[in-house]
Parts: C-alpha cells; sequence; structure tokens
C-alpha cells in the first residue's frame, strides 16, 4: 500500500513532467502559421502601418464575399518584409521596396504594388495653423538640426504672415524598420545632396537629431503631446487624429495638398517600372505641376511559391480590384490602370 | 518469560535493500530537471551568440567602442547605448540606493513595530508593478510633469552643470531614470532591511551601552557590519536598471545620438533590442541587435556572480563569528 | 558647584551630547523621509492608474476587441483571455519543473552541486527578459512562426527562477526533526520528501505558484517577438500568436487616439490589481505557511 502510494506520487509527478515536456514539443513541433495549405481558410500578413487602415477594411469585407479570414499585423513596413523572409506570415507588406540584401534573403520573394498613398510632414506648433508651407531643403535642415527654432528665417520667409513663435524645434522620427522612413528619406535625400551623403535614405536611418517613436500612431501621439515638434506620417493618420499638415513645394515649385488629387498627380507623372517590380514616386519632375512630391506605392511581399498561393491570388486579386474602392477615404487614390494591369501579371506568376 | 517469539536472527534488517520504483523514480526525475536548468541556460547562450556571430564577426570588439548606427552605410557599434545604459543606470542607483538603504533602516530600526510589516509590504508592492504600467505612466504622467516643471527649474538653477543643461523634453533620459530608480528601491530595501535584523544584538547594545545614540550606533557599527551586503544588493539593483528594456523605451524617445545632458531622447542597449529588433532592415542589423544582446548578457552575468560572491563571503564570515 | 555635584552626572546634558543626539534626530527623521517618499511614489503611480483607469472600465472593455482603424471604441476582451491562456500553460510548464527542481536541491543534491544550482537560478532570473525574448524568438518561432507556445515558454523560463527559489526556501523551512523522525522510523528519502515534507510545504508551494502567476501576468518583453502579431479576434488557440494585456497596455500607451489611452489605464489598473492581489495573497500565505511550520517544530 504504501508503495503504491509512494509510486503514484512519482507517477503524479513524472505525468506533470510529461505534461510541461509535451507542451515544450507541441510548440517546437508545431507547424505554425504556415499549416493548411490549400484549404485553409486563413491567410495571415504583416507589416506597413501606412497601409494598415486599408487592409482593416478589406478584412471583414473580403471575409464576406470569400469566407477567408485576413490576419494582419501593423508592425512597420520593416517587420513585415522580416516576417515574410522568415516566412512566419503568408504576406508582407512594405512601403518601401526589398534592398538588394532584402530580396536575396527573402529567395525569390514579388513585390506587387496594391495601393497608393503618401507621406505627410505633420507638426504641433502653438498658435500656428494648419498648412505651414516648407520646402525640402529647409525639411532636410530641420531634421539634421541646423534649424532649431521655428521663427527661424528660413521657415519665415515662405510663411509671410504666419506669426512664428520662438518654440523649440523636436523633430520626431520612426525608430523601427519603417517604409515612410523610407519615403520621407528618399525625399530628402533627392532634395538635398548634404542629406543624401550625411544620412541617406532607409526604412531605418540614423538620424542625427530628434527623438524616436514606433509606428504612424506612436510618431502621431508624440507629435501631438510635444509643443513644437515636427514628424512624418502616412496620410491616413492626418485626418484620423485630426493634426496639422505641412506643405512641400515640389520641383514645380508649386505647394500641393497630399489629396489623392495630388498623389494621382505624382503616379500619373512617374509610370517606369523598374527591374525589381518598384515605382518610386518621390520627387515627381517639374513638368507634374500638381503632384505631392511624397506620394508613394505600397507593396504587396509574397514568396513566389506557397502553399496558400490559390487564396494568396485571389486575395491580392481583390485588394486590387475592389478594394480600392475603399480607399478614397482614407486618403488612398486608385490605382492607375497600367499599375494595375502590372500587379494582375505578377500575381499569376504565383505558384504552389 | 526469558525467550519470547523473536528470534534475533529473524528480524529483517534492512541491509541491502533493493531500491523502490518510488526512491529511483524521483531522485532520477528531480536530477532531471536540474539537467533541464543547466540545458536551458546552455542553449541560452549559445543561441544569442549565434543569431550575434555574423555581427562579432564583423566588427569584432571594435563593437564595443564604435558610435556608429547606421543601416545604410552597415556601421554598427554600441557604445551610445553602453554609455546610455551605464548613464541612466548610475543615476538610477546614485537616487534610489541611498533611499533604499534608509528604507532599510527604517523598516529594521526606528519604525514603530505596528507599522513595519505593513511599511515593508507596501516597498515591496512597488516592486510587483509591471514595468509596461510604469512605462504607461512614465509617457502619460510623470514624462510631461517632468518637461513642464521639474526640468525648466532644473535648467533655470543648475543649467551650469551640463548634465541639467538643454531644452525639456518629456521623453528622455530622465524620465527613464526616474522609472528604473523606481524599480531598484524596492530590491536594495528588502535586502538592506534583511541585513540590518542581520546585526547581531550584542553589538548593538554594546554600542548603545558605551554612550552612542542610536544614529551613532547604526554608523559605526551597523553600516560597516552590512557594507559587504549593501555593496551585493546594488550590484543587484545595478543587473536590474541595466536589463530593463520596456518602461525604458516607452520613456526614453529612442535616439541615436548621446548626449551629456538628462533631458533629450537617448537610448539603452535593451531598449534599441526592444524597438528596432522586430523589424530590422538588413540581416547585419538584427545580428547587431544581438551582439547587443550578448553584451547585456555578460554584464548581467558579470554583476551577478559578484553579488553573490560577495553576499557568499559575507556570510561565511558571518557565520564564522557567530 | 554643589548644586551641579548633586545631579545625577549621567543625566547632565553637555553642549556636545545635545549636538549628537540632535544630529542622530535628523538623520533618523531623513530615513523616515526617505520611506515616506518610496511609499508616496507607490501611492501616486497607483492613484494615477485608478483615477484614469476607473472611469474607462466598463461593459466594452471586455465584450469587445480593438476597433479598426478610424473608429473609436473597443476593448481587450482577446487581450484578457490571451494573458490568461499564456500564463495559466506558462504555470503548467513552470511549477512541475520548479518545484521538482526545487525537491533535488534540498533533498538529493550534495552540497556543491546544491549551491550550484542555487547559483544557476538566480542567473537565470537576472537575465534580462528582452533577452530572453531573442531566444526564444531564434529557438522557435524562425522555424514554426509566432504562438502563444512560445511566448508561454518564454515566460515559463522567466518564472521558473521563482517558483524554484520560493519552493527551495518553504523546504529547508520544514524543521530537520521530521525529516529525522521519518528516516528513522525507516522510510527512504523520496517517501520522507512526499509524505511527510511536500504536505507540511504545500502552503509555500501554492505561494509559490501565485507569485509566478503574477509575474507572468505582468511581462511584456518576451511577447515582444514571440506573440505580437495576432488577429484582431478572440484567439483559443495555442499554436496561433495571441493578443495579451501587457501588449495591449504597451501598443495602446503609443496610441494618439484618447480612447487607446484609456483603455491602456483600464487594463493597466486590471493588470495591476491583479498583479498586486496575487503578491498581496503570495505574502500573507507564506506568513501563514512559514508560522504553521514553525508550529511544527
Amino acid at each position: 500500500m504504501e508503495m503504491t502510494g509512494m509510486q503514484r506520487v512519482t507517477k503524479t509527478a513524472a505525468v506533470a513532467m510529461g505534461l510541461a515536456v509535451v507542451t515544450l514539443a507541441a510548440a517546437c513541433g508545431s507547424s505554425g502559421s504556415s499549416s493548411g495549405g490549400g484549404t485553409s481558410t486563413v491567410l495571415n500578413g504583416a507589416g506597413s502601418t501606412l497601409v494598415a487602415p486599408l487592409i482593416s477594411q478589406w478584412e471583414p469585407d473580403y471575409n464576406k464575399s470569400a469566407g477567408i479570414t485576413i490576419t494582419y499585423g501593423a508592425v512597420g513596413s520593416g517587420g513585415g518584409v522580416d516576417a515574410i523572409t522568415n516566412r512566419t506570415v503568408d504576406f508582407g507588406a512594405s512601403d518601401a521596396p526589398l534592398s538588394s540584401d532584402q530580396a536575396t534573403a527573402c529567395k525569390s520573394c514579388l513585390q506587387i504594388p496594391w495601393a497608393l498613398a503618401a507621406t505627410v510632414v505633420t507638426y504641433n506648433v502653438k498658435g500656428v495653423s494648419d498648412k505651414l508651407k516648407l520646402t525640402g531643403p529647409v525639411l532636410a535642415a530641420i531634421f539634421s538640426g541646423s534649424i532649431t527654432t521655428w521663427n527661424d528665417s528660413q521657415i519665415a520667409s515662405l510663411n509671410p504672415g504666419v506669426n512664428l513663435p520662438s518654440t523649440h524645434i523636436t523633430p520626431i522620427y520612426r525608430s523601427d524598420g519603417s517604409g515612410d522612413s523610407f519615403v520621407f528619406t528618399s525625399y530628402l535625400s533627392a532634395v538635398s545632396s548634404d542629406w543624401k551623403s550625411k544620412v541617406g535614405a532607409s526604412t531605418q536611418p540614423a538620424f542625427p537629431t530628434g527623438q524616436g517613436a514606433e509606428k504612424n500612431s506612436g510618431v502621431a501621439a508624440a507629435v501631438q503631446a510635444t509643443d513644437g515638434a515636427i514628424g512624418y506620417v502616412a496620410v491616413s493618420y492626418i485626418a484620423a487624429d485630426s493634426l496639422d499638415e505641412a506643405l512641400l513645394q515640389n520641383a514645380a515649385g508649386n505647394y500641393p495638398e497630399p489629396t489623392t488629387k495630388g498623389i494621382t498627380a505624382a503616379a500619373d507623372a512617374v509610370t517606369t517600372i523598374q527591374p525589381d517590380g518598384s515605382v518610386p514616386l518621390v520627387n515627381p519632375p517639374a513638368s507634374a505641376a500638381d503632384a505631392y512630391p511624397m506620394s508613394t506605392y505600397s507593396y504587396a511581399i509574397v514568396p513566389q511559391t506557397s502553399p496558400k498561393a490559390k487564396q494568396l491570388k485571389a486575395f491580392l486579386t481583390y485588394a486590387i480590384g475592389p478594394g480600392q474602392a475603399f480607399g478614397p477615404d482614407l486618403g488612398f487614390p486608385p490605382l492607375p490602370a497600367a499599375i494595375v494591369a502590372h500587379s494582375k501579371t505578377v500575381i499569376a506568376t504565383i505558384t504552389t | 518469560m526469558t525467550t519470547t517469539n523473536l528470534d534475533p536472527s529473524s528480524i529483517p534488517l534492512p541491509t541491502r535493500r533493493r531500491p523502490r520504483f518510488g526512491e529511483t523514480g524521483l531522485r532520477a526525475l528531480t536530477a532531471a530537471t536540474a539537467l533541464l536548468l543547466v540545458a536551458i541556460m546552455a542553449l541560452l547562450v549559445y543561441e544569442t551568440t549565434r543569431q550575434a556571430w555574423p555581427s562579432i564577426q564583423e566588427f569584432g570588439l571594435g563593437f564595443v567602442t564604435s558610435d556608429q548606427w547606421n543601416v545604410v552605410t552597415g556601421q554598427f557599434g554600441a557604445l551610445n547605448f553602453i554609455i546610455g545604459t551605464l548613464l541612466t543606470s548610475v543615476v538610477a542607483l546614485v537616487i534610489a540606493v541611498p533611499m533604499a538603504i534608509a528604507i532599510g533602516l527604517f523598516l529594521s530600526e526606528l519604525a514603530p513595530r505596528v507599522l513595519r510589516t505593513p511599511v515593508g509590504m507596501m516597498v515591496e508592492l512597488l516592486a510587483a508593478i509591471p514595468s509596461v504600467v510604469l512605462g504607461l505612466w512614465g509617457i502619460l504622467v510623470m514624462g510631461p510633469f517632468l518637461a513642464e516643471h521639474v526640468e525648466p527649474w532644473l535648467s533655470d538653477h543648475l543649467g551650469f552643470i551640463p548634465l541639467f543643461s538643454g531644452y525639456p523634453s518629456s521623453q528622455g533620459v530622465l524620465p527613464a531614470c526616474v522609472v528604473l530608480s523606481i524599480m531598484v528601491v524596492p530590491i536594495v530595501a528588502s535586502i538592506s532591511r534583511e541585513l540590518f535584523l542581520s546585526v547581531p544584538s550584542e553589538l548593538k547594545q554594546g554600542a548603545m551601552a558605551l554612550g552612542a545614540t542610536r544614529w551613532e550606533m547604526v554608523r559605526s557599527v551597523m553600516l560597516p557590519y552590512v557594507s559587504g551586503g549593501l555593496v551585493a544588493s546594488t550590484m543587484l539593483g545595478f543587473g536590474r536598471a541595466v536589463g530593463e528594456a520596456i518602461a525604458v523605451t516607452q520613456v526614453i524617445g529612442g535616439a541615436n545620438a548621446i548626449s551629456r545632458s538628462l533631458f533629450p531622447p537617448g537610448d539603452t542597449m535593451a531598449s534599441r533590442i526592444a524597438a528596432q529588433y522586430a523589424g530590422t532592415a538588413t540581416s547585419l542589423q538584427r545580428s547587431s541587435l544581438a551582439y547587443l544582446a550578448v553584451l547585456l548578457l555578460i554584464i548581467s552575468l558579470i554583476t551577478n556572480v559578484a553579488a553573490q560572491l560577495i553576499s557568499g563571503r559575507l556570510q561565511r564570515r558571518l557565520g564564522g563569528e557567530a | 558647584m554643589s548644586a551641579q555635584d548633586e545631579r545625577n552626572p549621567l543625566t547632565v546634558v553637555s553642549p556636545r551630547s545635545r549636538r549628537r543626539k540632535l544630529q542622530g534626530r535628523l538623520m533618523e527623521l531623513l530615513a523616515s523621509v526617505a520611506a515616506l517618499v518610496a511609499i508616496v511614489v507607490l501611492v501616486v503611480v497607483i492613484f494615477s492608474v485608478a483615477k484614469r483607469g476607473l472611469p474607462a472600465v466598463n461593459a466594452d472593455l471586455f465584450t469587445q476587441v480593438a476597433a479598426p482603424f478610424g473608429v473609436e471604441g473597443g476593448g481587450i476582451k482577446n487581450a484578457i483571455i490571451g494573458t490568461l491562456i499564456m500564463t495559466a500553460m506558462a504555470t503548467a510548464m513552470a511549477v512541475p519543473i520548479g518545484v521538482l527542481l526545487a525537491i533535488f536541491d534540498t533533498e538529493f543534491a550534495s552540497p556543491q552541486v546544491s549551491v550550484a544550482i542555487r547559483m544557476a537560478l538566480n542567473v537565470l532570473a537576472g537575465v534580462p527578459t528582452i533577452v530572453i525574448g531573442i531566444f526564444i524568438f531564434g529557438l522557435v518561432v524562425v522555424s514554426n512562426g509566432q504562438s502563444a507556445f512560445a511566448a508561454s515558454i518564454a515566460l515559463a523560463i522567466i518564472i521558473l527562477p521563482v517558483i524554484a527559489r520560493a519552493t527551495e526556501e518553504v523546504l529547508l523551512l520544514v524543521p530537520s526533526t521530521l525529516r529525522e523522525g521519518s528516516m528513522a522510523l525507516g522510510a527512504t528519502r523520496a517517501r520522507t520528501v512526499v509524505s511527510v515534507i511536500l504536505p507540511s510545504a504545500f502552503g509555500g508551494i501554492v505561494t509559490a505558484t501565485i507569485v509566478g502567476v503574477a509575474r507572468a501576468a505582468g511581462e511584456t518583453a518576451p511577447i515582444l517577438f514571440t506573440s505580437s502579431i495576432f488577429a484582431n479576434a478572440v484567439v483559443t488557440d495555442p499554436s496561433q500568436p495571441m493578443a495579451s494585456m501587457p501588449f495591449a497596455i504597451f501598443t495602446n500607451s503609443e496610441s494618439p487616439s484618447h480612447h487607446d489611452q484609456q483603455v491602456a489605464w483600464a487594463a493597466a489598473l486590471l493588470l495591476m490589481a491583479f498583479v498586486l492581489l496575487g503578491s498581496i495573497t503570495g505574502r500573507l500565505l507564506s506568513l501563514r505557511t512559514r508560522r504553521q511550520i514553525e508550529q511544527m517544530r
């Protein structure tokens, strides 16, 4: 009797240990999100916070029409590229095209333009109202720390009649891997050779001064909370959080607003598709008089071969087709027809 | 009545019993968990080093002295974050340790007995606050408060000291120091209290009998007696401060450069990992972040082992004297 | 002169002793003030969270998931469920291993091995949680994707030293007379542990579990890389990533939306209440267990 009691307890302990080990083994052995393959009804994605508002409109609508559940983690373009490279998600989303380093690591990934939007400069200065005018070189000077107060003569000369206070400027930038950072620094690199040589364009540039925040929502929050702050956010966040937006001078010398009109003008001016499938819209030529200079496409990054090829193709076709209808309310103009055609060709090459 | 049924040779002596299943079973099972512990720790070191290896190969020890962190040029170095880590942790210790020792004294000697348990519990509850909650409070309450009231005052009155120069900012090194000191105080305070309680009463009474005031007794008898333990507890507090990622990344403002002032944003090793690891632009950046993690591991190992050795030596000394 | 002689020399208060007394009183005052400051900070933090969190605690918090972009509203239903599931899994893994480890350390191991294990546990307890997050990311997430499992493993590693050390403490408290008595009656080591020591230490093990649960519920760093990309819906499958309360607080704390910040305060209040309650319960239970064991002497 004693022996069985003793053995019983030891066996209980062993079972408890076994439970622990089984849990461990199950975790290591589980095939995670890429399971199910052809019959799965779930598509997991991660990436850009710029396109996240649009995707959140697609999720319920696509579920209704196709019965597929879309899960999207808005972790930033950098995180999205990372996740799809490791194949921990089914699709990634990035506003920055893959660098050659990333393209190699991703092992034949396709980048498919599926949304058209813009990055907008926002600021929060007590006493200064909306739509302050800035030029590219002045913006570069602010973010590299040469211009430190709002009443600097370079800003004042662009905005006669605006009463600018002497508040200290706090530049706010993205501390995570961000497509908006790429667009912003690409623009600054295009208009300021000084910026290009000192910082360059990247999803995670080494900003010389200022404060970092995570995701578009973090930048919006930081700008709202700090008097004298200036930052850059995706276009949807301006209206959603009632932020002040700055007007940038484009190559033609005009100050177009980052509306669907200004973004479409930029898309119409740049029609060449680069060999890697990207279409950079930053700083369009002076012939585009009304083009907003910091427009960008957002790309879906998908592997060329995927067990969920069928679902991916259906979803992407929806995204560049009916899905575009949700765009204008969020500030996204519809994709130009040529780009839709291009995306369709790329989508067709996805196989299992 | 001399002989009973008991025949000595018939009594079974438990000399060489075969071990029953339960005995070896439990022993083996528990020994297995010890091996599991060792395996986990070895795997931890291996995996982190493996992830860091490309960066270690690329930069070697120069990583520790380089202040570059540039994805575009592919140059990464830990110097700014090492300085940030040391700055925030040391300032946090400067704020927290004297306060914590005073609390330990209060709880062991000075407080009325009825207050000791409740106050002691409240100090330990500080340790139980999740770091993300402290960070939330830091972003939305403490940071703005510092920027609006404390930093302007410091800048006006002590602005000649580089530490307090510059523009007030609600996200910066100073709020990070404050949250870290809130985390360090309970650790050092509870250990201090134990240490003070362990001072033999003969020593204390002897000093009082010689005419010392209570404070003089504390200063001349208790503090020297526990000084080794206090050093150990400070090291544990330091380890805690160095390793904190979440609350720090929420309030420190993730900047690339390091400044001499406490006001502007900065960054620490743990905070940079938390901010950038999830979405790196290049694989070299990812392994550089893992390299930061390796450095963190080394620092935490050294401070932890040193603290244990110091307190182990102290215990032996106390055991010898007792 | 004679009047002075008649006074008790021990009570003569010279200027120098007055100064020493004053100095002593001053330092004692400073020490008390320091304790007061610590309590004030604790009260301020708790009060801030309560003041901002209480108004935001409503039915929506528990019945809704996060609202889609641009829409005000939403709650943390999936985060609460996620934390419950992940904490339960972490505890299920850490408690058996931790208790068995403590038993090995106090009952079966030789003194040198015992010291080594204790040192190892202390070292593990000192590893920054963000490093453990990276560790599990590389080990589990890279090959299998994010999952609540992965997060639970990371949490289990973090609370393992907590549980093992607390259990060890309570096992050592059991008076050696009990052990010796049991051995004298002919029981084996293992039998002694199971029938004599564990039952007396049971309260302490429960305490250790409670403390471990409270700790696991509040950790954010290990979740950052193991369960941060999840569906905006209630997920109960542990092989999928889940929302969690610490992560919800983390993301909402950096949001510009006033409503999101309210949700963060409310979640912080719930989490803090849970954690503080767990800590207090743990402390009271351990005091009671100690008293019970003392009575056995």
